[in-house]
């Protein structure tokens, strides 16, 4: 590394790790040194997968080690402030598991952090030591301490001798009964354990709350503990609390996201992409359950090449504007000479527009002169004079048509996307049939499962990249943005027709194997450059979008 | 739970009913005691001193554990109360309620938010601007609409003898701006719903806020 130490900096600046360092470093030297054409070519060609500079590094966690996560942290508090690990659990909640700042407004002034995060007890001269020696068995102690004796302030709560009404339920309990069917927390706030009960149920059940539940009485900010809960709910409440306590913690976490997939538990945790780098990289990662999402935003797949602010507009302007855009797009066409909008409400296609009286054919929006007598069906769909004039048509639409070409050839990515399994059975089918057939071994006809991955990798690249292209401004870096974009395109069609073909016999068989691979091999390198030259864009800066970033 | 429900309401409501010092009525509208009325009297000095507030009250299913459902049947010229539903802007009948509260302490509480509006969290922002840019016109068309909708006595003031309220004063707009546009050939009713929107009393009244008007006018 040391002999050449202008590639070193070069490096380091692009930030490659060490591992790959290496074996660049190797090729670098027998090739010319200039690193602009190594950089931009290398990484596209290799086969090898490699940590690129936008990619981002993530663990995948279980349910299990959040949790072990949250009790490590926990442990740790609890040592330090000497707070029971209830406790600690509350400050740590309150203050967003935030263990430094808890720990300086903590040593600041404990009784404040403490009532703070509603851990407050009822009379104000004991509050640092009430929590200390109680840690365990704080529940019964408590149970056994607040009874008539202890420090309560509602007068209608417990009068010292008679018996007590629930002021929720109106029920009255006598003194024996006080201990086994009521409770009151260390505010000194008692109620009937029924009613605590359904209060704690409810909060949960249909509020979903859990760090925040607070004592019932009015004004009252002392949150109620983990372990109180867990005796006082039905078994799957306090699995539901439990959940919702972890599913806090994530969201809490700028580090830690939910899978998105139905059914998928696992956590992902990265700490490469925090939401001021989202401008500038496109944190796309990979589940155990085989799906990916964006760490950034939570899509529910990959969107690269597009930035997740970006993914968030087109999606809302699809929401908002597609159905009346669709509307127009099925009901209306315009006028392939003056460009009037034209909804056909009726009559035959031959058409003459009240504006200019130029007549044409609704269908193949050519003129009404070439069609002689071929009334009311239209077989001269692909008449150069009807390209043109539907092409014409095309470019005249302004934005609306702008939106809705990006929009139609995301749209039939997307649609593509949905028939993914029907791709993978049909090609599962031919499989087995070249196997029969052409009598090759399984391993030798996995080639077209492989061009089936490649093709549909490829399409939700390219579906994306409609989305990236509406927003781009036009410039030459957009023109070689769609230069590869369509590129791409061409090679994944290309493919898709290839498997496609149908298998005759045995010599078309390898033939159509070699195509199918090499095919497949350029719809990767295709799709490498592409997202290679896109991703690298953002960090260089290169793409300039119409809308803010 | 639902017991447990319905002899709590029933407690309430006797327990109210004993309570002569509060002045605060809870009353039943039919067989069912899920649906009621309460009723209490305007805060005195204020400008509801006089009327007589009646509140729609729904007692939900999960009663006391969600909180009541009330609105003012009575119309109210107030920041945190809608001046066309009477839906109410207040915390403790949403995410600060708590299980303990009564619908009598709720009551209570509607009584001192007439004391005490919160103009920066407003249900009725139309009202809220008014309460804010000219404090003695909304006391005074506070007061209008205690006389009118609520049976406050309307001789406490030397001013308001015996004089209905115009609708201009219902709005808290002095007749002499309104006058100014219907002369223009727009209609009252208009005028009266654009300067109400625009805010136009007090310090609003100034040349700028005037073409402001009549854009809106053109419109």
């Amino acid at each position: 590394m040391s002999s050449d130490g202008e590639n070193d900096d070069f490096f380091f600046e692009d930030e490659y790790d060490d591992a790959s360092d290496q074996g660049e470093m190797m090729e670098d030297i027998d090739s010319t040194s200039e690193p602009d054409v190594y950089d931009a070519l290398s990484p596209a060609l290799e086969e090898a997968p490699q940590r690129k500079p936008y990619d981002v590094t993530w663990k995948v966690k279980t349910l299990q080690e959040i949790i072990d996560m949250q009790n490590k942290e926990i442990t740790k508090i609890q040592s330090v402030l000497e707070v029971p690990a209830s406790s600690a659990a509350i400050l740590l909640r309150h203050y967003v598991w935030n263990s430094e700042k808890l720990q300086e407004q903590f040593w600041n002034d404990p009784a404040f952090a403490l009532n703070e995060a509603g851990l407050s007890p009822p009379s104000s001269p004991s509050t640092r030591t009430i929590p200390l020696p109680q840690s365990p068995s704080r529940r019964s102690n408590r149970s056994i301490r607040s009874g008539p004796s202890s420090p309560i302030r509602r007068t209608r709560s417990v009068v010292t001798s008679g018996p007590f009404e629930c002021p929720i339920c109106c029920m009255e309990f006598d003194q024996q009964a006080i201990n086994k069917h009521t409770y009151s927390m260390g505010c000194g706030h008692r109620f009937c354990r029924d009613c605590w009960t359904e209060y704690l149920s409810g909060k949960i059940k249909s509020e979903g709350e859990s760090a925040k539940i607070q004592c019932m009485e009015s004004g009252c900010g002392r949150i109620v503990r983990e372990e109180v809960i867990d005796e006082l709910v039905e078994k799957d409440i306090s699995k539901r609390y439990h959940n919702l306590l972890n599913a806090a913690f994530v969201a809490d976490s700028p580090n830690l996201r939910w899978c998105p997939h139905p059914n998928c538990e696992f956590i992902i945790e990265c700490s490469q992409a925090p939401s001021r780098m989202l401008n500038q990289i496109v944190p796309t990662v990979g589940c155990k359950c085989g799906h990916d999402l964006c760490f950034g935003c939570g899509y529910a797949a990959s969107h690269r090449p597009v930035l997740c602010k970006i993914v968030k507009l087109w999606e809302k302007k699809c929401a908002d504007d597609s159905e009346t855009s669709n509307w127009l797009q099925a009901n209306t066409k315009e006028c392939t000479k003056c460009q009037s909008t034209i909804e056909k409400n009726g009559g035959c296609n031959h058409m003459t527009c009240k504006k200019c009286k130029w007549e044409f054919c609704w269908v193949c929006m050519g003129p009404w002169t070439e069609h002689g007598t071929a009334w009311y069906q239209c077989n001269r769909f692909d008449e150069k004079s009807g390209i043109d004039a539907r092409d014409n048509q095309a470019k005249s639409r302004a934005s609306l048509e702008r939106y809705l070409h990006y929009f139609n050839r995301w749209a039939n990515h997307e649609l593509s996307a949905k028939l993914d399994a029907e791709f993978y059975q049909k090609t599962e089918k031919k499989m087995e049939q070249m196997q029969n057939s052409g009598n090759l071994s399984w391993i030798e006809v996995q080639f077209a499962k492989q061009a089936v991955d490649a093709v549909i990798k490829a399409r939700t690249t390219l579906k994306w990249s409609y989305c990236m292209a509406f927003y781009l401004k036009r410039n030459n870096m957009t023109e070689l943005f769609e230069d590869n974009q369509r590129d791409l395109e061409r090679a994944v069609e290309n493919l898709g027709y290839l498997l496609e073909q149908n298998i005759s016999d045995t010599e078309s068989i390898s033939k159509l194997r070699q195509d199918i691979t090499n095919q497949a091999a350029y719809v990767q390198k295709r799709h490498d450059i592409l997202m290679d030259d896109t991703l690298k864009g953002y960090l260089e800066r290169r793409w300039e979008f119409t809308v803010d970033i | 739970m639902s017991d447990a429900r319905l002899r709590r309401v029933q407690k309430e409501i006797k327990d109210c009913a004993k309570d002569k010092t509060s002045n605060i009525s809870i009353d039943m509208i039919d067989e069912s005691p899920f649906h009621l009325i309460g009723a209490f009297p305007g805060p005195p000095d204020t400008p509801y001193e006089g009327g007589y507030y009646e509140v729609d009250i729904i007692i939900p299913d999960a009663y006391p554990f969600q909180p009541v459902k009330m609105k003012f049947i009575t119309k109210v010229y107030h920041p945190n109360i809608s001046s066309a539903s009477g839906a109410i802007c207040l915390d403790i009948l949403k995410d600060a309620w708590s299980p303990v509260l009564t619908l009598k302490s709720t009551l209570i509480s509607l009584q001192s938010l007439l004391c005490e509006p919160v103009p920066n969290d407003p249900q009725d922002a139309e009202v809220a601007k008014h309460y804010l840019a000219d404090r003695e016109s909304f006391n005074a068309t506070a007061k209008h609409w205690a006389q009118a909708y609520a049976q406050a006595p309307a001789h406490k003031k030397k001013s308001d003898t015996g004089k209905v309220a115009t609708d201009a004063e219902m709005a808290g707009l002095s007749e002499e701006n309104v006058v100014g546009f219907t002369d223009m050939g727009f209609t009252r009713e208009q005028v009266i719903t654009i300067l109400k929107k625009l805010n136009y009393r007090g310090n609003n009244v100034n040349p700028q806020s005037y073409n402001a008007v009549l854009e809106e006018l053109l419109k």
